[in-house]
């Protein structure tokens, strides 16, 4: 493939959106959440191990 | 306008995509048997056997004459560049075996090699001028009045520099060198001897390294969970790429640049076109903060450096860019702790936890292309039929990984069962980390060599770059500080003097 097309594809993406799907957001969201979640988790754990 | 910068700079996981389709050897494989036969070498000093103590070592000099000297006073004879020339004919040796199991062009890469390793030894020759390298504590014994601290490792940013200008400058002759062009295969050599080397340090503070192990491990598993879903949600939401452009995408930055983008891109069933231009990305932002974050660290943390070695790991994409990074820092930080408090820090442990962390983000690559596969196929793109194996995790596993882990281990189980070899030990592993630097100076050199920052204001890869430029400067880097900091601060390599 040549850069070109590479170029229009990611230029025709601006008309064309794909809209964000349910299980997109879940995907987000879950994955983003636990990873605060476990955060916090991790932080106390090293805090007290220290 | 043709593709090829582009190809070229994800060229090395390419090769390695079609290597294990086919079954054939990789370099992931290969840098663990040539960075275990090193390793096994130095071990014989073990039993008294110097096996590579004609190798060359360059210390910080005023009069040329004077810099280059073999590395064990067994060989004390041999004249200096008779020992380089050594060091040379046995990488030479070694990597052209490496070539011919990954099916090189042996003419094409010996000539590649030879001009590699020339220009980046004379890159740590010249950073190992007393005006450039020496530290403030070693002026009075080099009698010199003023430097600039730079330490040796100045030496790699000289070949990154010597790298970039063949790359940016120089197209006719970074096509030439192009078969031993191999940045990935350098540093995980390199990173695999590095293990036994941290194995010492873990030896002598078994409680701090335990400590750094833990404290990595949480901080990797942040950068999963906290980066990718706010990179796949900026790129998907803001700037409106599709799914099969994103995922990639937000695994190029989130995670560890070429290999996350080329395994989320075959998860997701992308086109191999996708990740190879957010590879280009990858490698050409890896050098702006391998030029910037490392002194950016020495300025701000040099009152924290677990934490700016932990930064390196976490906001420095590709293996070879982050574990280089943590070795300027290393250097950085100690002299500019010296010159300013007085204290100097154990070498090796700031580059150390870059590397850990760094290690621990590789691991979790497969695991993580195999959810996404599974989320893909089960719920995104359901395709009747099609069911995700297991196995891939075993696939996409960084083998390196394994050669790191075992010089660290053998090590470490060495000075536990006879506490009276340590000295030996340390002993080998010093003449072991000669070659792991000489590895590393080729990967900045080859990192240079592949960076090619026209790419940049080409039509096309622009948007991408601003999501890259948006996603890493204002986000990666500064919550990778932040996380850094929760888990490593008030923790201090140890303290050899101040």
């Amino acid at each position: 493939m040549t850069e070109p097309s590479v170029a229009e594809e990611i230029k025709k993406m601006e008309g064309e959106y794909e809209p964000l799907l349910p299980v997109e957001r879940k995907l987000i969201w879950y994955t983003f959440s636990t990873g605060v979640v476990l955060l916090a988790i991790f932080v106390f754990i090293s805090r007290w191990f220290r | 306008m043709t593709n090829e910068p582009t190809y070229q700079a994800a060229a090395p996981s390419q090769g390695e995509a079609l290597a294990i389709a086919q079954g054939r050897v990789t370099e992931d494989w290969l840098a663990v048997w040539i960075g275990l036969f090193v390793f096994a070498l130095s071990l014989a000093l073990l039993k008294g056997i110097d096996l590579l103590g004609w190798a060359v070592t360059t210390s910080v000099w005023t009069a040329p004459s004077k810099a280059l000297a073999p590395a064990s006073k067994h060989f004390a004879n041999l004249s200096a560049p008779l020992s380089l020339l050594a060091t040379y004919f046995f990488l030479l040796v070694v990597l052209l075996l490496a070539a011919k199991a990954l099916r090189a062009d042996l003419k094409r890469f010996a000539a590649g090699f030879t001009a590699i390793f020339i220009v980046s030894y004379a890159c740590w020759f010249l950073g190992s001028w007393a005006y450039i390298a020496a530290t403030p504590d070693k002026r009075p014994a080099l009698k010199i009045a003023w430097s600039l601290n730079l330490t040796n490792e100045s030496g790699f940013i000289i070949a990154l520099l010597a790298g970039l200008i063949v790359g940016n400058f120089l197209p006719g002759l970074a096509k030439a060198l192009k078969e031993a062009v191999r940045p990935e295969l350098y540093i995980k050599t390199g990173i695999v001897i590095l293990g036994g080397f941290l194995g010492i340090a873990a030896l002598e503070q078994r409680q701090l390294a335990t400590s750094v192990i833990f404290r990595g491990i949480c901080a990797i598993i942040e950068a999963y969970l906290i980066y990718w879903p706010i990179v796949y949600f900026i790129s998907r939401r803001y700037f409106g790429f599709s799914r099969e452009w994103a995922a990639p995408l937000a695994s190029g930055i989130s995670i560890c640049g070429v290999s996350a983008a080329i395994a989320t891109g075959s998860a997701i069933r992308a086109r191999p076109v996708v990740p190879i231009m957010v590879s280009s990305l990858v490698v050409i932002f890896s050098v702006i903060e391998l030029m910037v974050l490392p002194f950016a660290a020495q300025h701000y943390l040099y009152g924290q450096p677990m934490v700016a070695g932990a930064w390196m790991g976490l906001a420095v994409k590709t293996d070879g860019a982050a574990v280089a990074s943590g070795a300027i820092t290393d250097a950085l930080i100690r002299a500019k702790a010296l010159a300013a408090t007085g204290v100097v820090y154990q070498a090796g442990w700031i580059m150390g936890v870059s590397a850990t962390v760094k290690v621990f983000i590789d691991v979790f690559i497969g695991v993580w292309a195999f959810i996404l596969a599974w989320i893909w196929s089960a719920k995104i793109e359901p395709r009747p039929g099609e069911k995700v194996r297991t196995v891939e995790i075993w696939q996409r596993f960084p083998k390196f990984i394994l050669g790191y882990v075992a010089t660290f281990l053998i090590v470490l189980a060495i000075g536990i069962a006879a506490p009276g070899l340590i000295p030996k030990v340390k002993a080998s592993m010093a003449q072991a980390n000669l070659f792991r630097a000489i590895f590393f100076l080729m990967t900045f050199f080859a990192i240079g060599v592949l960076s090619n920052f026209r790419k940049l204001w080409q039509e096309g890869i622009a948007k991408l770059a601003a999501v890259y430029l948006l996603c890493l400067f204002g986000y990666i880097i500064w919550v990778g500080l932040l996380i850094s900091w929760l888990f490593f601060h008030g923790i201090l390599p140890p303290v050899l003097k101040g």
